[in-house]
């Protein structure tokens, strides 16, 4: 080497090969990111990663940022470290460090991303008890969603009951009262329940001759309004099943026996019939064509009637940016199911510790930190789960919508009816069960015709074999 | 350095020492010159060959990233499993099948093109060929999205166009029978690439070969089939081989369509998208592993086979 060395034009070329080399695998570091460790090496870095649900956004970056600065700046011990993904990124990018390097905090995220990685979560409740964290102010029900086999993954920060969006325009120009915003409220004299939606939403169906579906003229290849949609979840069996079915679980009592629950089996009917047969549903490619192709934001194209989604929906409805077609809307309470209750599917976002963190307990004193911050409820465009934090929520929603007028009670009143056992709960092989319920959701939203009730034998054998596989 | 020459007489050797030696000119440039690659050298151990290395290891474990503690070694076992899963075979099937329409059809199609921009005939070729190439400058995700778009049964605009002459347009991503055309369709319109190397072989047919042609009476079709095609085979072939590669790698545009899934009812699980799902999405990353691992298996014998054929089809030199 000593040769090499003494040639300028080798030293030249081991002197690039080097700086070369050290550029190349120079770790990026988190634009977001925080100092490390003190010289003293007595500061323990957490880091919070941030992405695999809401939080990613442009706008909601420097609310996080403020966060964690004021975290950091009343913590000599502690510091945060804020690694945001994008969203799309997230989950694979989480995978490929988990081996290696994986972050000290994840969130948030919901009940369902956060099954994935079940195993991987840490037990919060010992710590929940020795830090004499109060959690008094939240629903005991939100608590316990977030207790998956006996551990306490997440304490919930923010929750998203589910409600039906509707067109106020579209009943006018039909002539229809607007749906009761009361649980226990009847429409035109008739008891809320599916049936009665469904007929209210043929009634809002309409062909481009301007027939609606009860009509004999009805032409089902040329519609061009809907009664009724459940945008975003058309693919997810146990999602649907719960919103036209009410509460239930594919896993029997006994934790490894497939199901498909009788008031799932009806729900899903219903739905089927809806897109299928009464047509008061948009089909898959329906759904595109109006909806902005994969973003599906059908509700927004104004030719949706009733739409059941989420709270956290008030992020992508008018006022948003552009020209909307949906200028006046309101929201209404879900009906009665099949199974005589009222059931509004919940989600809800956490923050949870992976076990793989080498510092528990000051990882712990970050997520009770987080987990009391309005602001980030807030620019997450959450409902606050401490119910103290609610009215500011509400307000400032109200700000937002002005001069609309949007009966809030609504969301409240459906948080009190939240599914239980959760639409988003565990299932052994939960990864591959849940890619098999999808599939067999993509099925019925692209095929008429089906004998629904043998394909759901079918899939239920086909759940059993996986949970086979899983135990 | 010296030796003893037959007459006894010294003589100098340092023109050409032994080979090995550290100290030749040939050697130091040859070092110099390596350590000028070495970024590429490391680059390529570093982040192909020892992956690669890494993932035939880990194909004979069940490593899950989520629970890298619980590695274990499980031998032959992920390729015996491959042996009885039928999403495995499935998505081969969909890949075989795809590749049957996909590969003939943007040969013809790219074959087809460069003839025509190639032609003295064409007013503008150079903006035709540029136009024909411009789409290889589109992401494929972006290209991807707005064929969604395109395709739509409802709103679409070739549904639309087929609707002027009374044609109802099936709906194309969301049926079994019409996703494969419909995603021959989107690879026609990145034919670029395809097109500019049979563009390149076209011209480099003798222009005298096609006089010669012209003189002994041949039509067009008897010129095309006798002359330029036998003249371009080898520029076919390795668009063939190319073409057949990236199909048995097609991923992007199936992932994209179906947000992965495959979708519909597991038409477009390509092998790739398996692949990715039992790794990414299952987590199991040794079975990927084996995935990878035969997949790259059967691209190789493909291309085996196709070298073997070529001799009887591939115009090799003036000595045929």
């Amino acid at each position: 080497m000593d040769r090499i060395g003494r040639t300028p034009m080798q030293f030249t070329a081991v002197l690039a090969a080097i700086l070369l080399l050290l550029a190349a695998c120079q770790s990026s570091a988190s634009p977001t990111g925080s100092p490390g460790a003190s010289a003293s090496g007595e500061v323990v870095e957490i880091e919070w990663y941030v992405g695999l649900g809401t939080g990613e956004n442009p706008e909601q970056i420097p609310t996080e940022e403020a966060v964690v600065a004021a975290f950091n700046e009343s913590h000599d011990n502690i510091q945060i470290e804020l690694t945001v993904v994008d969203n799309t990124d997230a989950q694979n990018t989480l995978n490929t460090r988990m081996p290696t390097d994986p972050p000290d905090i994840i969130g948030p995220i919901g009940i369902r991303a956060l099954q994935s990685f079940g195993d991987q979560l840490l037990d919060l409740a010992p710590y929940i008890e020795s830090s004499g964290v109060d959690l008094s102010a939240i629903d005991q029900a939100l608590i316990d969603a977030y207790n998956v086999d006996g551990k306490q993954i997440g304490i919930p920060m923010a929750v998203y009951p589910q409600f039906i969006y509707y067109n106020k325009s579209l009943f006018d120009e039909a002539g229809l009262a607007y749906p009761p915003h009361e649980v226990g409220e009847q429409y035109e004299g008739q008891d809320w329940t599916w049936d009665t939606v469904r007929d209210l939403a043929m009634l809002l169906t309409v062909d481009a001759n301007g027939n609606d579906a009860t009509s004999a003229a009805f032409d089902p290849n040329s519609i061009a309004q809907w009664g009724l949609d459940a945008q975003f979840t058309e693919i997810d069996t146990r999602a649907l099943s719960t919103i036209f079915g009410g509460s239930g679980s594919v896993v029997a009592d006994d934790g490894t026996t497939a199901q498909w629950p009788d008031n799932w089996r009806e729900g899903l009917q219903f739905y089927y019939d809806a897109v299928w047969t009464d047509h008061f549903a948009p089909t898959k490619a329906e759904a595109e064509a109006i909806g902005g192709g994969e973003d599906r934001n059908t509700f927004q194209s104004g030719l949706i009637a009733m739409d059941a989604v989420h709270q956290w929906y008030v992020c992508c409805i008018y006022p948003a940016e552009g020209d909307p077609a949906v200028t006046d809307w309101d929201i209404a309470v879900l009906p009665e199911g099949p199974d005589g209750t009222v059931t509004s599917k919940l989600h809800a976002d956490t923050i949870g510790i992976l076990d793989t963190t080498e510092h528990p307990e000051e990882a712990f004193e970050v997520l009770a930190y987080l987990s009391q911050q309005a602001d980030l409820v807030q620019v997450w465009g959450a409902m606050p789960a401490i119910a103290s934090q609610r009215d500011a929520f509400f307000a400032g929603l109200d700000e937002r919508f002005a001069p609309l007028v949007i009966d809030w009670n609504v969301s409240s009143q459906m948080l009190g009816f939240p599914d239980n056992p959760s639409h988003e709960a565990f299932m052994p092989n939960f990864e591959e069960a849940d890619s098999a319920n999808k599939d067999f959701g993509a099925l019925l939203w692209t095929t008429p015709g089906l004998d629904l009730q043998a394909e759901i034998d079918a899939h239920v054998e086909t759940l059993q074999a996986l949970f086979d596989e899983g135990s | 350095m010296t030796a003893i020459s037959e007459s006894g007489t010294p003589r100098a050797v340092a023109a050409r020492p032994p080979s090995g030696r550290f100290s030749s000119l040939e050697t130091r440039e040859a070092l110099t010159g390596l350590v000028f690659i070495s970024p590429w050298i490391v680059g390529f151990v570093l982040f192909s060959a020892l992956p690669m290395l890494a993932s035939l290891v880990l194909s004979f474990t069940d490593f899950d990233p989520r629970a890298v503690d619980e590695i274990h070694f499980i031998g032959l076992d992920n390729y015996v499993q491959m042996l009885h899963d039928p999403i495995l075979i499935q998505s081969l099937g969909v890949t075989v099948r795809f590749a049957l329409l996909v590969v003939p059809t943007t040969l013809a199609f790219a074959l087809g093109v460069a003839l025509l921009v190639n032609s003295t005939l064409l007013a503008g070729r150079n903006v035709f060929r540029t136009l024909f190439y411009m789409p290889m400058q589109i992401p494929i995700v972006a290209s991807t999205v707005i064929w969604i778009g395109v395709l739509n049964a409802g709103n679409g605009w070739l549904n639309q166009g087929l609707a002027v002459f009374g044609i109802q347009g099936p709906d194309w991503l969301n049926s079994t029978t019409w996703v494969h055309p419909a995603l021959v369709l989107m690879g026609l319109w990145g034919i670029g690439n395809m097109m500019l190397i049979f563009l390149a072989g076209l011209q480099s047919v003798p222009t005298e070969l096609y006089d010669a042609a012209r003189v002994d009476g041949a039509g067009r079709w008897g010129t095309f089939r006798n002359v330029t095609l036998p003249l371009i085979s080898p520029v076919l072939f390795y668009n063939l081989i190319i073409a057949l590669i990236a199909t048995f790698q097609y991923f992007t545009q199936a992932y994209v369509i179906s947000n992965g899934r495959g979708d519909p009812a597991r038409e477009t699980l390509f092998f790739n998208l398996n692949l990715f799902r039992e790794g990414f999405a299952f987590f199991h990353m040794g079975y990927a592993s084996a995935l990878a691992w035969l997949l790259f298996v059967i691209v190789l014998a493909l291309t085996f086979v196709l070298f073997r054929t070529a001799g009887s089809w591939v115009y090799s030199g003036a000595d045929r």
